[in-house]
């Protein structure tokens, strides 16, 4: 990118700098708290202020408009806007300048919401005299700003998508049709995730598994997507449009030849995960009949390690993970899910054996044949208790918290349905089973979902509403009982009646977890929230983006979803990977070292400092017939660290954008009396 | 004009990474969390640009207390970790030749979504700068001395 020579005061040009300062209301969010017209009559009086104004809110399109219109009426060529967070508008009021003809970067924005009114609702002066000060300090920088423009690269239009569940399939499968390659990787030796551990699935009473078939074979029909199964993600370098991935892959473990014999050899079992270690499979194993791939593999973690006897000769397995290296451009993030494992002893989970979780019940469900009767732990079940918010809407002080000290305060939204789907097919099945759900609120929010509501009425489902604070008690039933299992609660459907029930059976309805991906997350610099998932750019704007550009979000890696929302998610995923890559090149942000070579005389601190590879060099150059040394930045290593800048005797290198002469300058604004401020206006 | 009341507080600067500490600032203003309003919080790509004499002048200037809120091993740059660590070392080193007491600067890991870290980071300076006092007082009194 070409190098812009900038004088030592760091003004651009002899061009006057004309500021536009704009304070915004944002509907009352910031003028509630913060006095947005005093800040505008102050700043308007600072130097190089040509206007000050506020709106009830800069980033509508009238108020955009405005901004525009003084840039090209009035000659504004700087322009500070104070407002919510930067991470929210500061890309929309770049596009705004652009479109007036503003280079982009001469733009600064203030972040006076998140950071002002919002955390000194009680403290309105102090709060103005600070707007004032974080605007007066964004305007000191926007006099020093230059114009700049984006780094241009090559993009790689390559896409890895982590993750072969649902909304990894769907996504891969969007991309590949958009004319970008694909290396799907998942971690488990077959693809699916949770889907095919489902049976029908709502509000359409589709098979599950007949559903995620038809999309496995789009999938792998497509000859641009690779699939990569028994693989994680174990390095990663570079940056949008550009990263470079390191896999492992695992050995399979079997061929084709010896396939059958090696199976029929295996006798070492160990809990089937599929169906949530209710039944124990064998350690060379497919999931359930009809997977993909077709091919066994062999479970490496609970293989023992011992010889398999085949055909009287000892076979030896043997796992020799290989390193894979690929280039590509953008990361969809389709992680999944684990559903929530209540502790020993929460709601008798692993202490009663009548108490298991939905997911669970699902699974048992799909082993009884049609018209044999539900039995479990050797009774038949007569009455059944579905307790919702497990893991869920969990409550400080009432809720035991999670190993990282965190309770789940999330609606894991799918629940209540699964819950009503999962009953209504039980009556249907068993139309003598008494099924209670004991909920706190439904929440069947989905289209067809209140249907599946009406339906569980009308099927004789009976309903017990509880509090949060006083969650249902499970207990083992008294020696003698009728039923193994008694459920107490108070229900507030009839003001708060205390309930005693025994029953055959307890279903736990359990919330969705965030997978434990904290080696990825470190990896890629990726974000979580609050509540542990993925977190998005921003909730409304950049619903499917991570923060670190070229990194997208597909699924339930972000938070609780059912399967048509996974797959919404997927290919918005798919729909911004594609515009990204689409053109082969991405742009980045023009933060990067800068030298200036009339300051540079050489020392190499700067490099001795830099530990990005390529990002700065020491090179000769002939200048008046003498030998000069001096730092050459290579802006597309260059990741804007400023490791230089500190290190730099001189100061003759800084951060675009992001100059340490910037900072003084703010730093004299913030510090500045206010008094003065208007003293040196007169 | 509320500055009369605001200049008697002591003004504390809050260097933020965008990845980091920022971004848990704005975490906190989205829980509507309140904390004084004497903290100015601008937002840094990463601190290790910062020579110690940027924080000596800062202080000269009158901020009087400058919370380096970082993003640790967490950071996209390689550098962050250890070289802010040094950087704040080497600032302590010089305000001590300057006669500035050292507590003024300090240095916390806060993440995106660290609203209770960031919290006790400010009220705890605000705390420190209620017994030491403002920074001109400082520098003038020792001065003299």
């Amino acid at each position: 990118m070409p190098e812009k020579k900038i004088s030592n005061n760091e003004t651009p040009s002899s061009e006057k700098v004309r500021v536009g300062v704009y304070t915004c209301h944002c509907g009352g969010n910031i003028s509630h708290v913060v006095q947005c017209e005093r800040v505008a009559k102050m700043l308007g009086k600072m130097p190089d202020v040509v206007i000050a104004r506020t709106d009830p809110s800069f980033c509508s399109d009238s108020g955009q408009a405005v901004i525009e219109q003084d840039i090209k009426e009035l000659g504004i060529n700087r322009v500070v806007i104070g407002a919510c967070a930067p991470s929210l508008h500061e890309q929309t009021f770049r596009n705004t300048v652009t479109r007036a003809g503003l280079n982009p970067y001469l733009y600064h924005h203030v972040g006076i919401r998140e950071q002002d009114s919002w955390v000194h609702p009680n403290d309105p002066e102090g709060a103005t005299d600070k707007a004032i000060r974080l605007m007066a300090a964004g305007l000191a920088k926007a006099r020093l700003l230059t114009p700049l423009d984006p780094i241009r690269l090559k993009a790689e239009k390559h896409t890895l998508v982590i993750g072969g569940g649902v909304a990894g399939l769907r996504a891969a499968l969007d991309i590949a049709h958009q004319g970008i390659r694909v290396t799907l990787v998942e971690k488990s030796p077959f693809l699916g995730g949770r889907m095919p551990q489902l049976e029908s699935v709502f509000p359409t009473d589709e098979e599950a598994r007949q559903l995620l078939n038809k999309l496995i074979q789009e999938v792998t029909a497509e000859e641009s997507i690779k699939i990569i199964t028994q693989a994680e993600v174990t390095g990663l370098s570079g940056y949008v449009g550009n990263y470079n991935i390191s896999l492992t892959q695992h050995s399979r473990g079997v061929d084709g030849v010896t396939t059958e014999a090696l199976m029929a050899a295996c006798t070492q079992e160990t809990p089937d995960e599929f169906n949530y270690n209710l039944t124990q499979r064998k350690v060379i194993y497919q999931p359930y009949p009809g997977c993909y791939p077709p091919t066994p593999a062999v479970d490496w973690e609970h293989y023992d390690g011992k010889p398999l006897q085949v055909n009287g000769k000892p076979f030896h397995l043997k796992d020799e993970p290989h390193n894979i290296e690929l280039t590509v451009g953008a990361i969809v993030m389709a992680t999944g899910f684990d559903p929530y494992e209540p502790r020993q002893g929460e709601y008798g989970y692993d202490q009663i054996p009548e108490v298991v979780t939905l997911p669970q019940l699902i699974r048992i469900l799909s082993r009884i044949p049609k018209g044999e009767p539900l039995t479990w732990n050797g009774h038949a079940v007569r009455d059944l208790v579905l307790i919702h918010c497990v893991g869920s809407r969990e409550l400080d002080g009432v809720n035991q918290p999670q190993a990282d000290g965190q309770v789940n305060n999330y609606c894991s939204r799918v629940c209540c349905t699964a819950s009503l789907h999962t009953a209504i097919d039980m009556r249907q099945r068993f139309p003598n089973l008494n099924i209670y759900e004991l909920y706190q609120d439904i929440r069947t929010y989905g289209r067809g979902h209140e249907e599946i509501y009406r339906r569980a009425q009308n099927a004789m489902v009976r309903f017990v509403r509880y509090h949060g604070t006083e969650l249902p008690e499970v207990l083992p039933a008294p020696a003698g009982d009728t039923h193994p299992v008694l459920v107490r609660v108070k229900d507030y459907l009839t003001r708060g009646k205390e309930i005693e029930m025994g029953v055959d059976m307890v279903v736990l309805a359990v919330g969705m977890m965030p997978r434990q991906i904290d080696d990825l997350v470190k990896m890629l610099k990726i974000s979580r929230g609050t509540d542990r998932f993925l977190l998005e750019a921003h909730p409304k704007l950049r619903p499917v983006e991570m923060s670190v550009r070229g990194i997208v979000l597909a699924g339930t890696a972000q938070g609780p979803m059912n399967i048509q929302e996974s797959l919404s998610a997927a290919s918005a995923a798919a729909a911004k990977v594609a515009v990204l890559l689409g053109q082969g090149q991405v742009e980045l942000p023009p933060f990067v070292a800068r030298v200036d070579e009339s300051k540079c005389n050489g020392t190499g601190a700067c490099v001795e400092a830099c530990r990005e590879e390529g990002a700065i060099a020491m090179q000769t150059f002939k200048e008046n017939g003498r030998e000069i040394r001096r730092a050459v930045i290579t802006p597309a290593n260059c990741t804007g660290c400023g490791a230089c800048v500190g290190a730099c005797p001189n100061r003759a290198i800084d951060v675009q954008a992001w100059t340490l002469g910037q900072y003084e300058a703010m730093v004299d604004a913030i510090t500045m009396e206010i008094p003065a401020i208007l003293e040196n206006v007169s | 004009m509320s500055s009369n009341v605001t200049e008697k507080q002591p003004k504390i600067l809050v260097l933020a990474t965008l990845a980091g500490g920022y971004a848990g600032a704005d975490s906190t203003g989205q829980v509507h969390s309140d904390y004084p309003a004497n903290t100015y919080i601008l937002p840094v790509l990463c601190p290790v640009m910062f020579p110690p004499e940027f924080f000596v002048r800062a202080f000269e200037r009158g901020i009087d207390g400058i919370i380096i809120m970082y993003s640790g091993t967490d950071s996209p740059f390689k550098v962050e970790a250890d070289g802010t660590a040094a950087l704040v070392n080497s600032t302590y080193g010089l305000m001590k030749e300057r006669n500035i007491d050292i507590r003024r600067l300090r240095l916390a890991a806060i993440c995106t979504v660290c609203v209770k870290p960031f919290l006790k980071e400010i009220n705890q300076m605000n705390d420190l700068l209620k017994g030491i006092g403002f920074v001109k007082s400082e520098l003038s009194i020792r001065a003299q001395v």
